[in-house]
Order: structure tokens, then sequence, then C-alpha cells
């Protein structure tokens, strides 16, 4: 193969992306609108909620549109415009916090592997396998037992079960860099190992980072979902929207609202932080030309 | 090049003892550390101290736990699983009638999810910004959206309920002709294709699109190298190895993690065999079950990292 | 309440609340001498407490030749996993108690109305409710072909009394003194202190007969109407019509499978695709689908089980009688039962006695949702203001949903409550009883002594709120050994006085239980024990194709 030239020269990238150029901007913009609203959504939605998040407002549950109550009723009667603008709060701060802390770790321990020496590589390598081997439920419970319960260590536990994933994702990428030409010189230039990882490797394996860094925002998401259920995280009379979703999932079968708006908020959310990442590692990709 | 591959192997191989050793004494620190104890779950919830005391002693309980874990230790390297305290069953029995049906699902799962994940992801990495790359790209995001026991529930609802074509439960064993095995393994195997196919697809993109980006592929489109081409042979080549990893992760989740959908369509395999282990703090069987689990996802690991060495020669010569 | 469309054969939940209820009352006068009452009987001496053999079985047993016989079913119960067991000492779940009245029978048997019928009993006598003798009946053989002897029912009986086979109602047997045969076929059982209940705690599924010497279980080797054809815990079993049953033409089906679907909507699912033939367990919220389906009913039956607020008297602030009483006023038991449970429920009155049953005090005033006298009562205590936690868990059933409507109300008063939802793996062994405030679940006893002794005894180990009350005790001993009737029926309504009136339970509802069935599955009704007609139905149903 003749890919032996280093990798340094950004004309050619350009010539690339000048064909893509006016493609994502759109989505781009959508993206970035969509994340903004909903972090306004997080930071004003429970002064805004109309009835307190725990209150019966209504005899009927699961009911639709009225004036009153905009996103019907959930399966107690509460008021699901009110319990979406609480959840949101908790899913966009803890889903964000868990996930960036997950993507960074897990790519930090990824550079310190690829450049530490291979015993150091090996032991951390191994440690990661170990981790993604425990049964999460146990994890879980052992955190709420050891613990109690509360949100930071909703985040904890989410961020310790994403970690070895992202981890694995980085690691696979940086090694394929590590063994460029470049690094190789940068290396025998006797540049520090930590030189190496932030400035030659990182930047070039970032946007698949970034687009892994999406991908588990979704699913920690729905991961609360399911760590509510072993009694971690957000404590009722609150609830996070994949929650939200799980609780009122017997009026799936009658298209209640009370689960559409809660799917439809999830769905909007990681499709908008996704949207944001596609265009700024697009963005990136130009302006850097891939190194 | 091959002897390098072998050595990989080897150490791999002695590496991997090492990591299911370590995470046995994890598990057996986690399983000690949890409150409640087999004998306590056993009684429920209206257990007395004196049966609590009774049934500790006939499990073995009361000793300590180091000494229990050495014993189980020692069993295992005679081949001996042990035996599981729930149901008075040894733990090789419990798993034997499970772990084919998790392999059927998993390979069965495996089989449609991946072409199709890598075809969404090469596809819309060529078409990157174009109209087909915006639509797949959020069609995928929002399968990763959607909660899976959503889209189980959902499609239940659809394909068994409204329209009466599938079954709503997949138990394994009654399955005689083709069509019965479609009709119980459809639900659950979409199911689980419309959560990893979403991962897989993004990262496939993702890393077919930084091999685009590099300036050899530049060269080769210089020099007038077709689209697909270059693509097939020049980008997906160098972009194996984030793909294989990923695609292991994937497929490590199929294997230890649908505790969502085996519940969701009754379906016996090791997940759920694992949550009910925790449950009943059947210590035998969880340990048997991560083991299990360890090793497939340390396997998938290795081919993965294995792809990753033999598609990039430089690694090769590390 | 509910209409069951096109099935006249069935009950409907408000009209088998009335029955229940009615029956239930009646039950005192009429059938108290020959069933559980012994007043006078036992007053006599040695009576024969069920006339001799008079009638065979329960009165709700189907005339042989009413069903058809045939078909196979399946039937989805709430939860299943490795720890199935096949070991009636053992029995924890619902799906445990359906497969083991598939494969045993009891010496008695509860019918529709709880009183206990003779089963493999063909005769009980007693002599000052102490020392008890039943006569077995003849010619009844268990799967294996062995016939049933004295010897076998001094084996099931006594094996609860090992602390490390772990029965579940070792405490209940406790009293038994001595079980020995006195003849191939009679048993005498000599009880510590007298006992009129006996017969009704025969009843209990953890007392079925199993062949003498029997350590594997796995086989279900019983008396029981079908034989075990395949079990694997955890996954399924699989029971076939065991054609030499001793109760002529029955049962009715060939085969029933029996599974578990833990994912109520999931259930519903399988149930209305036509998967399975019945569930138990459905969300009163899911009733409205199993109407509108044109091959499925839905069967609520009123029961007494209960979920519960504990507040516990041997710390603060339940240790305040203001603080007790202020909790059970902000209790709004109306929304408890309209928002939770869809009208699915019977309010209840901070005592374990559901309305309708047996020696139910209907006399005892109603406590009712009163934020300000909680407002008064908490301000008198010195507690105004004061934030508590709440421990609930999905273990509890509702619990929960219970907890954050609570909270709500207590805003009312001032109370602040923050609720702890627990994780419902190890909620009962170490957070149930454990809190100042947090929730049980108790599911029906047997008779009101059982459920007293239980769960109210001071020195009883389950104890919820800790609360102690000589008085209490005191009456229960009498009333246990109390042979007049009326006598004994006041004991009780004072009992549930002291009860509703000084303990640290607050009883919001009476959790009624919702099956839902197949159409073509006839002869399924309710039953106060449970869903699945009391777990009983296999026994009882046909397949009507």
């Amino acid at each position: 193969m003749n890919t032996l030239i280093a990798k340094s020269k950004p004309a050619s990238s350009a010539l690339a992306l000048a064909k893509v150029s006016n493609g994502p901007s759109w989505l781009g913009l959508a993206g970035a609108l969509i994340c903004v609203a909903w972090l306004l959504l997080a930071l004003v939605g429970p002064w805004l909620a109309p009835h307190p998040v725990g209150e019966v407002v209504s005899d009927n549950v699961f009911d639709g549109f009225s004036l009153a109550h905009p996103f019907g009723t959930d399966y107690l009667g509460r008021d699901m415009l009110s319990r979406v603008m609480v959840g949101a709060r908790f899913t966009v701060g803890l889903a964000l916090v868990a996930a960036v802390l997950a993507s960074t770790l897990g790519t930090l321990c990824a550079l310190v592997s690829v450049v530490s020496p291979k015993w150091l590589d090996e032991i951390i390598s191994r440690i990661m396998d170990a981790f993604i081997s425990i049964p999460s439920k146990m994890l879980a419970l052992i955190m709420v037992s050891a613990f109690g319960s509360s949100v930071t260590l909703l985040i904890c536990t989410a961020v310790i079960s994403y970690i070895p994933g992202s981890f694995r994702v980085a690691r696979s990428m940086a090694v394929n860099i590590e063994a460029l030409e470049y690094v190789q010189v940068a290396r025998t230039r006797g540049e520090r190992r930590l030189y190496v990882a932030c400035r030659e490797i990182l930047p070039n394996i970032l946007n698949p980072v970034l687009t892994d860094l999406g991908l588990r925002f979704g699913y920690i998401v729905l991961l609360l979902a399911g760590m509510s259920f072993l009694g971690l995280g957000v404590q009722p009379p609150d609830a996070d929207l994949g929650s939200l979703v799980r609780e009122n999932i017997g009026g799936l079968s009658q298209g209640a609202l009370a689960i559409v708006i809660p799917a439809l908020a999830i769905g909007t959310l990681t499709i908008g932080v996704n949207l944001l990442i596609d265009y700024l590692s697009s963005r990136r990709s130009r302006r850097t030309g891939g190194h | 090049m091959n002897s390098t591959t072998l050595w990989l192997i080897g150490r791999r191989l002695g590496a991997a003892v090492v990591t299911l050793l370590i995470v046995s004494m994890v598990v057996f620190a986690i399983t000690a550390v949890l409150p409640g104890d087999a004998a306590q779950q056993a009684l429920g919830q209206f257990a007395t101290p004196e049966q609590v005391a009774a049934l500790r002693l006939k499990l073995g309980l009361d000793q300590p736990g180091v000494l229990r874990y050495l014993h189980w230790l020692m069993s295992l390297l005679t081949g001996d699983l042990g035996m599981s305290v729930s149901s008075a069953m040894p733990v090789s029995e419990l798993m034997g009638g499970r772990v084919p049906n998790t392999l059927m699902l998993a390979a069965t799962t495996a089989l449609v999810s991946v072409p199709v994940a890598l075809l969404l992801g090469i596809g819309s990495a060529m078409a990157r910004g174009g109209r087909i790359d915006n639509i797949l790209s959020f069609v995928t995001l929002a399968m990763v959206a959607v909660p899976e026991f959503l889209v189980a529930t959902l499609a239940v609802l659809i394909f068994a309920v409204n329209l009466g074509w599938l079954s709503s439960l997949s138990y394994a064993s009654d399955i005689s002709s083709p069509w019965e095995f479609m009709r119980t393994y459809a639900l659950p195997v979409m199911t689980l294709c419309c959560v990893i196919v979403a991962q897989m697809a993004r990262m496939t993109r993702a890393a077919v699109i930084d091999q685009l980006d590099s300036p050899y592929v530049e060269m080769a489109r210089l020099k007038g190298v077709g689209p697909i081409r270059i693509v097939l042979r020049h980008a997906l080549p160098n972009a194996i190895g984030p793909i294989a990893n990923a695609i292991a992760l994937s497929l490590s989740y199929l294997l230890g993690g649908v505790v969502i959908v085996e519940t969701i369509f009754n379906y016996p395999g090791i997940a759920s065999l694992m949550v009910d282990a925790v449950t009943n703090r059947d210590m035998a069987l969880v340990q048997a079950c991560t083991m299990l689990f360890c090793t497939a996802y340390l396997s998938l690991v290795l081919i993965a990292d294995l792809c990753a060495i033999l598609s990039n020669p430089r690694l090769r010569n590390q | 309440m509910t209409d069951n469309k096109n099935t006249p054969e069935l009950i409907s939940g408000a009209e088998s609340l009335r029955v229940f209820e009615g029956l239930n009352r009646g039950m005192s006068r009429r059938n108290a001498l020959q069933m559980l009452g012994v007043a006078g009987v036992a007053a006599a001496g040695a009576g024969s407490l069920f006339g001799a053999a008079g009638k065979l079985w329960a009165d709700d047993a189907p005339v042989a030749g009413k069903g058809k016989p045939g078909g196979k079913i399946r039937v989805a119960s709430v939860a299943s996993s490795t720890a199935d067991t096949l070991d009636p000492a053992k029995g924890g779940l619902s799906t445990d108690y359906v497969r083991q009245y598939m494969f045993y029978n009891g010496l008695t048997r509860f019918d529709v109305h709880m009183v206990p019928q003779l089963e493999l009993a063909e005769r009980i006598d007693n002599t000052d409710a102490t020392l008890w003798t039943i006569t077995l009946r003849k010619e009844v053989t268990f799967h294996n072909g062995k016939p049933l002897t004295a010897a076998d029912v001094v084996y099931s009986l006594n094996r609860h009394k090992d602390p490390a086979i772990g029965s579940k109602v070792m405490a209940l047997v406790a009293q038994f003194e001595e079980i020995k045969a006195s003849g191939p076929n009679e048993v005498q059982i000599r009880l510590g202190a007298p006992n009129a209940e006996l017969p009704s705690i025969l009843a209990v599924s953890h007392l079925l007969i199993v062949p003498e010497g029997t350590t594997d279980f796995s086989q279900g080797i019983g008396t029981g109407p079908f034989k075990v054809k395949e079990f694997k815990p955890g996954v399924r079993s699989v029971a076939v019509r065991n054609p030499n049953y001793w109760k002529p033409g029955l049962p009715y089906l060939d085969e029933i499978e029996v599974i578990a679907i833990s994912d109520e909507p999931s259930r519903v699912n399988a149930l209305l695709s036509g998967d399975v033939h019945a569930i138990n367990q459905v969300d009163p919220r899911s009733t409205t689908r199993i109407k509108a389906s044109a091959g499925h009913q839905y069967v609520d039956s009123p029961s007494g089980n209960y979920t519960n607020l504990i507040i516990r008297q041997d710390q603060m602030p339940g240790k305040s009688p203001e603080f007790t009483q202020a909790m059970k006023c902000l209790l709004d038991r109306e929304q408890v039962k309209s928002a939770v449970f869809r009208g699915f429920a019977v309010v209840g009155n901070d005592h374990p006695i559901a309305p309708g049953s047996r020696y139910y005090n209907a006399d005892l005033p109603q406590t009712v949702y009163d934020p300000e006298k909680a407002r008064f009562l908490l301000k008198k205590a010195g507690m105004e203001s004061i934030t508590m936690p709440l421990a609930a868990s999905p273990a509890a059933t509702s619990s929960v949903d219970i907890a954050v409507l609570l909270q709500q109300s207590a805003k009312q008063a001032g109370l602040k409550l923050d609720v702890n939802r627990l994780p419902s793996d190890g909620y009962w062994s170490n957070h149930w009883m454990k809190h100042p405030l947090s929730f049980g679940n108790i599911n029906p006893r047997p008779n009101a002594d059982v459920m007293f002794s239980q769960f109210f005894q001071s020195k009883a180990p389950w104890n919820e709120s800790g609360w102690q009350n000589e008085q209490f005790d005191q009456l229960l001993l009498l009333a246990r050994a109390e042979t007049d009737e009326a006598k004994r029926g006041k004991m009780y309504a004072d009992m549930q006085t002291l009860v509703h009136d000084h303990c640290g339970i607050g009883v919001p509802v009476f959790i009624s239980n919702i099956d839902g069935v197949d159409q073509r599955l006839k002869g399924y009704s309710t039953h106060p024990l449970g869903g699945f007609m009391g777990y009983m139905f296999a026994e009882q149903v046909w397949l009507d194709a």
C-alpha cells in the first residue's frame, strides 16, 4: 500500500470536504438548537413546571391532550408536562456528566496505555477486561448497599460501566496511529510520552472518540431507567426521562402521551447531541485537515 | 508475521487466565460484601434467625469466605463448576440448558446485524454529507434513542397482538420447522438488531471517514481510482481495527447483556440466569456465568485485535 | 366495577365481593359448627368437627361431568427463577403455589369462602381443640403407585420443624407438639395449647402432603390431579393429567404448562396474542385492554392482601403516639384506591382483617384522610416541619406509588417525607421493619389467629411495628382457646380496635387480585386467597375450544 507518506498535509482534505461543506451545516445547526433548548429546559424547567411533580391532578390516567394538561397525565394521574420538565434536568445533567466522564477517562487510559511500556499497557488492558465482565446488576447493587443511593453514585456507576467500552474503542485507534511514521519520528526525536499522546495521537482519534461519546450519551440516558429499577439514582417522585418511559409502559397500547412524550424527548435529545457532535467533528477535520 | 501472531495469541491466552482469576476474585469479593446471603434469600420475607443459621450450616455458608473461594477454585480446576445452592442442581446442568439458547440468539442476531451495520456504515461514509448519509444517520440515531424495552414491547404489540403474525414468546425448545424458527426468533432478533446496529454502523462510518480523509486515499483518488474501490481496497482495511472492536463490544453484549429481551420474550438464556444467580446470592452460579461471559468477551476482543493487527502491517512487526 | 361481557358463568368483581362478604358473615352462624368454629362441638368433648364424610369435598368443586375433558393450556405467572421449587415447604411465589397444587393435595383445602373443606382427610375430630385426630381418605395413591398412609402425613408435617429444611411455615408448625400415626390411616396431632383453627392451618400450601422420606422434590410425587412431565427451574414446568386421581372425573385438562413472565405488559401481551391462556397479577390499568379483546376477560377477586405503612414504635418518631396517629390520618385511602389501584381495592382501616372476612369489626370508626388533624397532632408531638425518610420498594406491591402519594399528603400537614426507593433485591432481609418508616406487604393468612399471632403479638418475630400490648397478647391467647363463637368474635373485634388505635401499622387498602383469562377456559372463578383461583385452578378448569 502506498500509505507511507507522512500524514501532514491539510490541502488534500479540504478537497475531500469541499463537496460536504454545505451538507451538515443546517443539520448541525438543528442539532445545536436542540441541545441549547434542552440545556435551557434543564436549567429552568423545574421552576416553570405548572404542578408539583408528585401531585395527582386528575382522576384519569393516561389522559390525552387537554388545555389543563398539554402532555396528558401519567399512570397515577399526574401532570406529564411537569414531570417531563423536571425529568429533563436529571437526564441532561446526569447523562452529560456521565458520558463525558466515561469517554474522557476511557480515552485517557487508552492514550496512557498506548504510549506506556508494554507491561503497563498490559495491566491497564487486563483491568478493563475484568471490569467489563462484572455483571452490571451486581455493580449497581453493591453501590446501593455500600454507599446508599445518590445522584453522584449513579454517575459513578454509569461511568464505571462505560469506561471499558470507551477505552477499547479509543485504544484500537490509538494503536493504529501510534504505529505511524510521524509518531515514531516524534518519539525518536525524543519527545516526551505526554507530548506524543496529546499532540500526535489524540487529535487523530478525536473524531471517532466524539462519535463514541455521542452514542454513549444515548446509552446512558437509557441506562438510568434501568438503574432506577435497582433503587439506584433519582428518587421518586422525581424521575428521569428513561424512567418516565418505563413507568408509563402500560399506556403503550393506547398510544398514551405519557409514553410518547418522554420517548420523543429522549429521541430528540440523543439525535440533537449526535448531530451537533457530527457537525463539530466535521468542522474540526476541516480546520485541522485531519492532523 | 505468523510467529508474532502466534506469540500474541499465546500471550493473550496467558493474560486471559490471569484476567479470569482477577474477575473471579472480584466477583467473589462482591458477593461477600453484598448484603444478605443465599440462606436469607432462600428463606425470603419470613425467615427466622434460627432457620437462617441452620440453612447456612447446611449450605456450608458458615465457613470463612476465603476457604469457600479456594474450595470453589480447586473444584473448578478439576472441571467441576459446583452446585447451585438455590436450585440444588449442578451448575453445569443449569448452564448446559441455557448456553445453546444464548448462542443461538446471539449468532442469529450477529448474522443479521453485522452485515446490515457494515453496509449502513460504509454506505453513509461514502455518501458523507449527502441526503442518504443524513437519512441513515437519523435512522441509526433514532434507534439508539429508543429504549430496548420499548422497542420489544411495541414490536410484540404490533406483530403478535394486533397482527398475530409472530409469537410473543420465544421459548427455544419447541421448534420444528424453519417457519417456526422465524416466528419465534423474529421479534427478539429484530429488537436486538435495533440496539446494536446503530453502534456498529456509527463507529464504522466514523472509522471509514477517518481513513477517507487520510492522504493516501487522496492520492488514490487523484490517481483516478473509483470510489467503491477506494473504500474497499484502501480505506476499509485500515479501518478494520476500530470496526472490529466496535463489533466485538456489541457481540459481547449479545452474550451477557440481553436480560431485557430475555425477560420480555421469556427466552431462557444466560443473562437472566446471571441476574437470578445474583438475586439468589448463588455464588457458584454467579461465578460460572461471569467466567463464561468473560471468556466470551476476551475471545471476541482477541479476534478483534487479531483482525486489527493482520490488517495493519505496521502493527504486525511490533 | 367490571362487566364481563358474554361470560354468564363468571362472577363479576363487584358481585364476587358481595358474595364474598355476605357468605363470610353468614358463615359464622350457619357453617361455624360444621367448619371452624368448634363451638359446641368441642365443648361437648370429643366431637366430630366435620360431620362424618358428609361432604366429600368443597361445595365449589364441580360435579363430575360438568366440564369437558382434554386439552392443553399454558399459563404465565409472575416470577420464576432457579429457586423455583416443588417442595411445598419452600414455596414462596405464586408460580410455586400453582405448581404445588397441581401435584399435591393437602389434608384440607380452602373453599371460596376461606372455609377449610376435607381433602385427603376423611374426618377430623378433636378433644378440647388440643388433641386432634385425623382420619385419612382410603385408596388414595401417590403418582408412583404407593398408597397414602399415616406415615406420609406425619413425615410431611414433621419436616417443617427442622430449621435446616427452610420451611416457610416453621413458626406455624411449632405449636404441633406431637405428630404421630395412631393407626395405618389415622394421625394424631397434639397441640401445645388449644387452637380451634387447626383445620384451616392444615389447608395452607406449605402443608401439602408428600410421600414419606422424600428429599428430592424435583419429581413432584404427590397425590395431586397432575403429574410432572418436565420441571426446569426458572424456565418452565409441564404437568400431565393424573389418570388415577382420587376425585372421579377430575381433572379435565390433559396438560398444563406453567411459565413466568415478570414484565406485566409482556404478560398481558402474551395473553392477548393467544400464546398463553391465563395470567395473574394484571395491572388495573391493563383491564381495559383485556376487556376490549374479544376472546379474553379479566377476573378480579378481592383478597386479604395488603401493603402497609410501618411506623416503628420502639424508636422516634414513632414512639410518640401522636406522630403515629398523624401518619394514619395522612394516608389518603380513597386516593390510593383510585390512583394506584384504579378502584380494584377495598379501603382498609389500619388493622389486618379485610372487610367481609370472618370476625371483621364493622363498628370500628374508619380512619379518614385529615391533614388538619395530622398537623394538630404533629404540633402536639413537637414534630412540625420535621423531615423523615420513608423506605419503599418494588418488593412490597405498589409501595413506591403509595409512598409518593403519602409524601404529597404529608406536605399538607407540613411534614416532609423523603421517599427512599430501595431495590427489591434484599429488601425483606435488610430494610423491612428496620427503618422508622417503611412499607411491608402481607399476603392473606389462613385465619385471624395466624394473622395476629405472626404479625401483631408482642414477641412475634414479624411484629412489624414493634408494638407491645399486653392486653392484645392476652386476648390473642384467650381467643385461640375460646370455643364460644360469639365470645370469640367479640375478642377478635376488640383486638382489631387495639391494633387500629395503638399499633404502628397503616393499612390503606386491601388489594384485589386480577387475573386475565382466555374465554375458552371455563370453570374459572375468584378466590380470596390469591390469583389463579387461589392457585388451585388446575383441578377445576376445562377448555371449551
